[in-house]
């Protein structure tokens, strides 16, 4: 193996290093032969040359059809992965599966161009120059593991297993990768839950007991959503649903600042004052108070607290409410009888992302006060309780007791932020903490499938804080900006290459599992945290022997064979659709709590109250972010099919806005907030506030290896202000303001 | 396929449905290996109209439209393009000399020229799937349940049903090419 480093980006070209190993190791890189590589040619379309005329006749009939789930975003839909000559040719939704219904969203269909992505990561590196150089050393798996468990040691001998901090996204493996977290001894976790909807997790498990109920859109006769933008940020089945129930005549209201392709297909837009949504639904609430507009039986029987919520929003009148959210009183007011109306067929959405303030954790659990006293929990139409992941009992497989962890939480939780749980935690804060090495400092950090780089606000000081660390590494399937960053990078094979630990959807159990074969040497999760774990001396965490193994220790309750399930990609038990009967609410009183004891206890104000949201200055703008329906976050933008649907970002802004400053349509103009500065193309649109501008997150990659996004519009991170919502740790995003003017 | 029981392809798209996710694009492009930075079917916008805060937004998807009465057919020097016993307009691309006259021809747009071979190409309904019993890829994936297809002669089919009960319109009805891509509003 050679020492010199080799560089990625200017330089660096994927092939050119292969074709430098094939002249230094032939034999490891046999597999890798650029021919044998499982191109698909609709990727390679130009550089195949077909001869001219060549028609293209496509398959009917496939090889083989493998039935798995797509992790195009977290939504886990499943597919049909239809395999042709040894590669996947074509991705169709599996008709069986309730996330998916035979439909793929474009990120689902363009599947095929991230698992053949010529930039994929093939072989585990260690940096060979400084960090961001670009400059790699490729390893066998064998160092790359030794070196890193070897770090990883040091570090919790010296300074204790807290100095190690782990972090990941929402994922199949990633209990797995918790249980290693577990086993080293350290509480430092972090989880991109705090950067999208921890405001709505607490309101709803301070309410209900529980995350977030299901929501049934077969019966609805009138849905609000508050920035839930279901049209763009597509999660397949309930895109489903709301497609349908629009074209049923469901009433669909949309309050946002922004004209999105949801409010284009409702029934009602709101263009409401970011911040203000709490304002709104306290008025809603005071409207079915006052007017007794609820179910008065409903609320007697499963619900604790009506009083002292009903005494807590008496001030909210729909005027009071109109000069905060520049809706008229009488818009208000007709909601919120319409609303009741149509109760118990009718539910408020909990809202997201698009108008985050400090002041949202009030605002959801209004949402959720709202639905409460409809009387909607357990009707057609209404909300119900959801059993998440737990609806089929597995397997789970043996383990010693964890160490015990005494040292705080860098993140706060629960010593700063009581509320929220330990496995969602409050990212932005830990980013903080190692920053300023209070209450101590991290010294390493292991990062699975996760991009906190990109992800997280004020990207300037996210990469200060990876300059805190002597030892960084990341698992994952392409050289991400997090891991352009890091001093080890390992691997991971993509989600059609390899087996996860099994998905639960309602009653039903379904699998991930190989369509083709891992590209390189690329591994599973399950694979890399069992090598890992043996070199930390922690094997008997990981008691499986190989992915196949896990799974069948898994389904080992369900008395079916792993091949019965890997043919059909799914097990639904034989007890399934029975009515399960005395629920519970999991709350201090067993009801749904409209004034709740575990706020009380913890100093929060135990109804909801309004909270004054800050607001720009006469010559700024809220900055809104929100999703497109082409990208996930910051992980698709590097795939071929969807960089050509959407190749990079732009700033919306009002016409009278712009025609202010002197910008046209497509002009370039800087936008700058009190964290940095950004350049990009402008869009002049009627389709926003004029107090408000709009950049689709997730674009401006500082990774050279990953050549179609590498400079790609700009990164929203940049811009915006890190505010953590004190009751539920949730970042409130949409609490960036800035400037805008022509470049 | 006997005379009194021939089929007739069309397509009916609700646009009320359509969110504009372009899944039918992406689907379209892998199945049929299309070039990249070319499409055999589309989601045109319309708006947002209006101003702030009276504003209205339309999606129109659409693809080759199969008319049944061609202009790209009746154009070409070759006799590469060509109708279908049940309608379907394609091309033989061993005609083909890559004049691009049913390019100029195609009210619609439809049609795209693939430099690598030399001749124009387009939606063929993806016939090859229809053959074998199975959708098109663009309706198989339509999230918003937008796009249909079956058989305008078979009165009951998911189109004729559409059609029968649904006001409709065809794009360019002007122009005499008798689509067979309806629209629903």
């Amino acid at each position: 193996m050679s020492e010199q480093g080799i560089k990625i980006g200017d330089v660096f070209d994927w092939e050119l290093s292969r074709r430098e190993f094939l002249g230094m190791g032939a034999v490891a890189l046999g597999g890798l032969a650029l021919s044998s590589l499982p191109f698909a040619p609709r990727l390679f379309s130009h550089d195949t040359s077909p001869a001219r005329g060549n028609a293209h006749v496509p398959p009917v009939h496939f090889d083989r059809e493998v039935y798995t789930l797509c992790e195009q975003c977290v939504w886990r839909c499943g597919v049909r992965a239809k395999i042709k000559d040894g590669k996947v040719y074509k991705l169709d939704g599996n008709p069986y599966h309730p996330h998916s219904n035979g439909m793929l969203c474009p990120r689902g269909q363009a599947g095929v161009a991230t698992l053949y992505d010529p930039d994929r990561l093939r072989f585990p590196m260690v940096r060979a120059g400084d960090r961001g150089s670009g400059l790699w050393r490729r390893v066998s798996w064998d160092e790359a593991l030794d070196y890193t468990a070897q770090k990883m040691q040091a570090i919790k001998q010296q300074f204790g297993a807290e100095s190690m901090v782990f972090s990941s996204t929402h994922n199949l493996a990633q209990t797995q990768f918790e249980n290693l977290l577990r086993a080293f001894g350290s509480p430092n976790y972090g989880t991109q839950r705090s950067q999208c909807f921890n405001a709505m997790i607490i309101a709803n498990l301070m309410t209900f007991g529980m995350q977030e109920p299901g929501r049934d859109y077969s019966a609805a006769k009138y849905i609000i959503y508050a920035g839930r933008n279901l049209a763009e940020a597509i999660s397949n089945s309930e895109t489903q649903d709301l497609v349908a129930a629009i074209a049923r005549g469901t009433k669909v209201v949309v309050l946002d600042p922004r004209f999105t392709k949801t409010a284009s297909k409702a029934a009602e837009w709101l263009p409401i004052r970011p911040g203000t949504d709490l304002a709104f639904f306290l008025a809603m609430l005071h409207v079915l108070v006052t007017e007794e507009l609820y179910d008065k039986e409903f609320v007697a029987q499963y619900t604790v607290g009506f009083d002292e919520m009903a005494q807590a929003v008496k001030p909210y009148t729909p005027e009071w409410a109109a000069s905060k959210t520049e809706i008229p009183a009488a818009t208000i007011r007709r909601i919120a009888r319409e609303f009741a109306l149509a109760a118990p067929h009718a539910f408020v959405h909990n809202n997201w992302r698009t108008s985050n303030f400090v002041n949202s954790f009030q605002a959801e659990r209004a949402i959720a006060i709202i639905n409460a006293i409809s009387g909607n929990w357990e009707q057609p139409g209404g909300l119900f309780p959801d059993a998440g992941e737990s609806g089929v009992p597995l397997g789970s497989i043996p383990q010693p007791p964890y160490p015990r962890v005494s040292a705080l939480r860098l993140d706060g939780v629960p010593w700063k932020y009581p509320l929220v749980p330990l496995d969602i935690g409050v990212f932005q804060e830990l980013r903080d903490a190692i920053l300023a090495e209070k209450p101590y400092p991290a010294r390493g950090w292991l990062i699975y499938r996760q991009n906190p780089i990109a992800s997280l606000p004020e990207r300037r000081k996210t990469l200060q804080a990876f300059s805190k660390l002597d030892f960084i590494v990341t698992i994952d399937t392409t050289m991400n900006d997090t891991a352009w960053f890091s001093d080890v990078v390992l691997p991971e094979a993509s989600y059609l290459e390899r087996y996860d630990p099994l998905s639960v959807v309602g009653d039903a159990v379904f699998i991930r599992q190989p369509a083709v074969e891992p590209l390189g040497e690329s591994k599973s999760g399950l694979w890399i945290f069992k090598a890992l774990s043996t070199r930390l001396g922690l094997q008997d965490y990981f008691q499986y022997t190989d992915e196949e193994d896990y799974l069948r220790q898994q389904i080992k309750p369900l008395g079916i064979t792993l091949d019965e399930l890997k043919t059909k990609g799914y097990y639904r038990p034989p007890s399934a659709g029975e009515t399960k009967t005395g629920f519970k609410f999991d709350t201090p009183s067993g009801k749904i709590e409209l004034a709740s004891s575990s706020l009380a206890k913890n100093n929060f104000p135990t109804a909801p109250v309004w909270q004054e949201p800050p607001a720009p200055p006469a010559d700024q703008f809220y900055l809104l972010t929100g999703k497109v329906a082409y990208h996930t976050q910051c992980s698709t933008q590097n795939n071929k099919l969807l960089h050509e649907l959407f190749p990079r970002n732009t700033v919306w802004i009002h016409t009278q806005a712009a025609a202010a400053r002197g910008i046209r349509d497509g002009d370039e103009v800087f936008v700058e907030s009190a964290a940095g500065k950004v350049k990009i193309k402008a869009t002049v649109t009627e389709g926003i506030r004029p107090d408000c501008v709009y950049m689709t997150p997730g674009f401006g990659h500082l990774s050279k290896g990953t050549r179609v996004s590498y400079g790609e519009g700009a990164s929203d991170s940049d811009l915006h202000l890190t505010y953590t919502d004190p009751a539920s740790g949730g970042q409130a995003l949409s609490q960036t303001f800035v400037k805008v003017y022509k470049a | 396929m006997t005379s009194e029981n021939k089929k007739r392809w069309g397509m009916v798209i609700e646009t009320r449905r359509c969110i504009d996710c372009k899944a039918c694009m992406v689907a379209c492009e892998i199945e049929n290996q299309v070039p990249l930075g070319k499409h055999r079917n589309w989601v045109g916008q319309i708006g947002p109209t209006g101003t702030f805060p009276t504003l209205g937004l339309r999606f129109e998807p659409g693809n080759c439209m199969h008319c049944e009465n061609p202009p790209c057919e009746r154009v070409c020097p070759t006799g590469a393009t060509y109708q279908r016993e049940d309608g379907i307009v394609l091309i033989d691309y061993d005609k083909c000399i890559g004049c691009r006259y049913c390019m100029q021809a195609c009210p619609y747009d439809a049609r795209y020229f693939d430099q690598a071979r030399g001749v124009v190409d387009k939606c063929t309904f993806c016939v090859h799937r229809l053959d074998a019993g199975q959708p098109p890829a663009c309706v198989e994936t339509c999230v918003g349940g937008a796009r249909h297809y079956g058989d305008l002669n078979d009165p009951n089919s998911e189109v004729s049903k559409l059609l029968a009960t649904n006001e409709h319109t065809v794009i360019y009805e002007e122009a005499g090419t008798e689509p067979k891509v309806f629209y629903i509003s």
